[in-house]
């Protein structure tokens, strides 16, 4: 598509989206199990530290309990709302806004910001996701033309405190797929 | 673990290392339900114009988040903010080494310290795969 002299894949509707909040969510309670698997998981092949397992010991330390490492994630898997098929997947903004997205064949996370308030996750909380679209930007390099979308994540939990934020930066390029397009806007051609 | 006292700008962190393979990737996967085909499947992968699979970059801020745990320490310590930019995909059969630096040493006095540090992280042979920045917490 064309925008004056340049090609673009940022059309006007894009450009409008942008400052919108595009998806709410909410977790299951965070069980201690989710936090114990996720600490093995990062420390892979070395064992997690016990702060992070270990409920008695945990409970010995400062923080009086386990408490879920800074980028622990409490929506793997599921959500509590939305729930399965009642909303698009996260990545794309486009079709939670109704607009059609670029056509393009690939994802990469780029730029990655985590920003925790201190307050931590912990077995029983139920955390609260507010995604906004942040900003578009192009650049043109070794794979074609890329899009660069940003994202911003708060996390708050069951009381209403900010728990964490995430601004998060992808890029997309390259030829329309349709694997693609259908798993994240939910339509063929 | 860091002996904090000597905390100071200039001073280099332990590095860390991770392999890339499918062992570490599919566990991870498994944590935070992240199957995207370029990081289970090479071909798929050399499709979006990588040469084999890639790993996740979450699973590469995790590392950082390990990293600093292990310097600072987990008793009464916690990572306030981890910043990472990819510069190379990590590709599997590679090996990821993160190293840091403390850039600066800020004392708030009411017990606390505020560590800024940069970050980066380097695969065999010798290519950058990120750089970054961070903010640990010390709390008394």
């Amino acid at each position: 598509m064309t925008n004056g002299s340049r090609e673009t894949l940022i059309t006007r509707e894009m450009a409008a989206a942008v400052g919108k909040t595009y998806r709410l969510a909410t977790s299951f309670p965070i069980a201690v199990s989710d936090i114990r698997r996720w600490a093995v998981a990062v420390y892979y092949p070395s064992p997690p530290p016990r702060r992070f397992w270990d409920e008695e010991y945990a409970k010995s330390t400062r923080w009086g309990g386990i408490v879920a490492p800074e980028e622990f994630n409490p929506f793997a898997w599921m959500r509590a709302t939305p729930r399965p098929g009642e909303t698009f997947p996260d990545l794309w903004p486009e079709p939670h806004l109704g607009i059609e997205p670029p056509a393009t064949c690939a994802n990469i996370l780029v730029e990655l910001t985590t920003s925790s308030t201190g307050i931590g996750m912990r077995p029983g909380d139920v955390v609260t996701s507010s995604l906004s679209l942040k900003n578009y930007s192009e650049h043109t390099g070794r794979l074609g033309l890329m899009l660069f979308t940003t994202t911003e994540e708060k996390l708050t939990n069951q009381v209403g405190a900010l728990v964490r934020t995430y601004i998060h930066t992808f890029i997309r390029y390259g030829e329309r797929d349709e694997r693609l397009y259908t798993r994240y806007a939910g339509r063929t051609a | 673990m860091v002996d904090r006292p000597a905390i100071a700008a200039g001073m280099q962190l332990p590095p860390f290392s991770r392999e890339g393979t499918y062992h570490h990737w599919n566990r991870f996967a498994a944590a935070n339900y992240e199957y995207a085909e370029h990081h289970m499947d090479d071909e798929y992968a050399r499709r979006e114009g990588f040469e084999r699979a890639i790993g996740m970059a979450p699973l590469m801020s995790a590392y950082m988040h390990c990293m600093l745990r292990e310097w600072i320490g987990l008793d009464d310590a916690t990572i306030e903010s981890v910043r990472i930019r990819l510069r190379a995909p990590f590709l599997r059969g590679t090996t990821l080494t993160a190293g840091g630096v403390v850039k600066d040493v800020l004392h708030e006095g009411d017990g606390r310290v505020r560590v800024h540090l940069d970050l980066w992280a380097d695969s065999d042979p010798n290519t950058r795969l990120l750089e970054g920045s961070a903010t640990v917490v010390r709390v008394e």
